[in-house]
């Protein structure tokens, strides 16, 4: 649905991205992420056409940017990170104004604008004017505001941040059920945020994309345990390392006495059936019961601050 | 562009630069007519009216700027240039909508003529071409001055250069009568926006004048929509 393809973004001769290609398939929620100045809200104000790329080519839809921008930026519903609004406009009238903008016709506005006022639970402001509006109100107003239209698309700049709590969740929930729906592209530090709303993740770092990550992907060849069972530490390990699967195992320091911890690292299955299974075995036969065996994943932070490193 | 000019008309009324400027010219102009025609008991509109026209100088930056710099202040700008509008429909229609006041502004200062009618002669004909002079004007400083907008980063520096600008052709006039050089005389001779209106505040229907002050008008627009394109290009 969104293609950059090796698009390169120069201000006044200094690089802001560089080469990035990426593609964001019709219907996923992805995460833009990345630190302060990696090129994030320019490749977001690439891809809604705010300015075109100094070299490469943004296609929306099939469609180049560059050569039928009006086809392209109809598609797209854009949250910059500073909410585009007229203080001086009611939120109602501001939201009829959008909608003209982005071509709805004037007889299927008023009611186009009543929906969009309703999902973003925005009734009791409707006629309010934008400049008086807290901040939480002013995020959702320009939440709304990327809906007008009915656009295919929706590109988010930091929609959460600023918020309260409160109102981060509430974002967040309105994110997830607008994802429903929506190609979402937005973009965080929340690496949380990020995990619970996104199918997948792109990191920026220094304008280069350096990981484009599959969050729904389970299927990993190796997994890292963390086993804690009832024996003597160095019998066990010995042991452990006997099994196919075991790619490695370390003792680590036990929180609990007469107890063992150990560091596994194993081929998710092999011949034998699956590395779980296998160790619950050989620990059952060795009359060591398991306190605890978990599995652990890399955590978006940890492959994040890896990759920016 | 009109949904653009729609909502920079309403701008104008939801907050007090449509007033003030309405407001300030009608002031302004009253105390003229006070001066030059009530006083003077004299009914000699074509003068009021080139008096006038020195209005558009002091008082079209207000209308103009915001325009386009509050746009990029606010970031506003995000929403016009990301939705399917092209620059040249957002820069026509926000020129419009200054024009539209300006028109307005026009319109009112007619209860002027409205009262040497009423008590001496008016010639329709000749009041007809002083008023066009008169727009023609205020249009070609409304497109300098929004030129401008689109170049400042705020609307107090769009002011300030527009301000600066407008000055700076009146004193082309000026200029003119002081340069040794007749070449230089000639190039600011045809520079100069009032002597173009001349011969229109001596109701003169002058088409050298229209046309000047249409291309005036047509360059400035081309500027802004060519200026702000290039920007996006961040060169």
């Amino acid at each position: 649905m969104i293609e950059l393809e090796h698009v390169t973004k120069l201000y006044g001769g200094i690089p802001a991205l560089r080469d990035v290609s990426l593609h964001v398939p019709a219907g996923q929620t992805v995460g833009l992420l990345g630190r302060n100045g990696a090129g994030k809200t320019t490749a977001l104000n690439l891809m809604t056409g705010y300015f075109p790329p100094t070299e490469g080519k943004v296609r929306i839809g099939g469609q180049d940017m560059l050569a039928d921008p009006r086809s392209c930026k109809r598609m797209i519903g854009y949250l910059p990170e500073r909410p585009p609004l007229y203080d001086e406009m009611s939120v109602e009238d501001y939201l009829v104004f959008v909608s003209e903008l982005r071509e709805v016709v004037r007889k299927a506005n008023r009611k186009h604008v009543d929906e969009i006022i309703e999902l973003c639970a925005l009734k009791e402001v409707r006629q309010r004017v934008i400049g008086h509006l807290s901040k939480g109100y002013r995020q959702r107003v320009g939440i709304a505001q990327a809906l007008c239209g009915a656009p295919e698309i929706l590109i988010l700049d930091e929609p959460t941040v600023g918020l309260d709590p409160k109102q981060t969740v509430e974002m967040r929930e309105l994110i997830r059920r607008l994802g429903e729906d929506h190609t979402v592209l937005f973009s965080s530090h929340i690496l949380s945020e990020v995990q619970q709303l996104c199918s997948r993740v792109i990191i920026l770092h220094e304008g280069r994309m350096i990981q484009s990550i599959d969050l729904a992907e389970k299927d990993a060849d190796t997994v890292r345990l963390k086993l804690r069972a009832a024996g003597p530490k160095d019998a066990l390990v010995n042991a452990l390392k006997g099994l196919k699967c075991v790619l490695k195992a370390e003792a680590e320091k036990s929180p609990e006495e007469g107890t063992a911890a150990i560091a596994l690292t194993c081929r998710t299955a092999d011949e034998q059936g699956r590395a779980t299974d296998q160790i619950f075995r050989l620990l059952a036969a060795a009359n060591a019961p398991i306190r605890e065996l978990r599995e652990e994943r890399d955590t978006l932070e940890e492959i994040f601050l890896r990759e920016t490193e | 562009m009109n949904t653009i000019r729609k909502r920079e008309l309403q701008g104008y009324f939801y907050t007090p630069s449509g007033y003030v400027f309405i407001g300030v010219f009608l002031l302004v102009s009253s105390v003229l007519f006070y001066m030059q025609i009530l006083r003077q008991r004299s009914g000699d509109l074509p003068t009021f009216i080139a008096e006038m026209c020195y209005l558009w100088m002091l008082l079209s930056p207000i209308l103009t700027m915001r325009l386009l710099a509050e746009e990029k202040q606010k970031k506003t700008d995000q929403l016009l240039l990301t939705s399917p509008v092209s620059l040249p429909g957002i820069v026509i229609g926000k020129y419009l909508a200054a024009v539209t006041v300006l028109l307005i502004t026009a319109g009112l200062t007619l209860l002027f003529a409205l009262v040497v009618a009423l008590y001496g002669r008016v010639y329709p004909a000749e009041l007809a071409v002083n008023y066009l002079g008169f727009i023609l004007q205020g249009c070609a400083f409304v497109a300098l001055d929004l030129y401008l907008s689109g170049c400042a980063g705020t609307p107090v520096t769009a002011a300030v250069l527009a301000f600066g600008a407008n000055f700076l052709l009146w004193i082309l006039d000026l200029l003119e009568t002081v340069v040794q050089a007749e070449w230089l005389s000639e190039i600011l001779k045809f520079l100069s926006l009032y002597r173009r209106n001349e011969p229109f505040m001596m109701g003169q229907l002058s088409f050298a004048g229209i046309l000047f002050d249409l291309s005036f008008i047509a360059v400035f627009l081309v500027l802004t929509v060519f200026h702000l394109d290039r920007k996006r290009y961040g060169r």
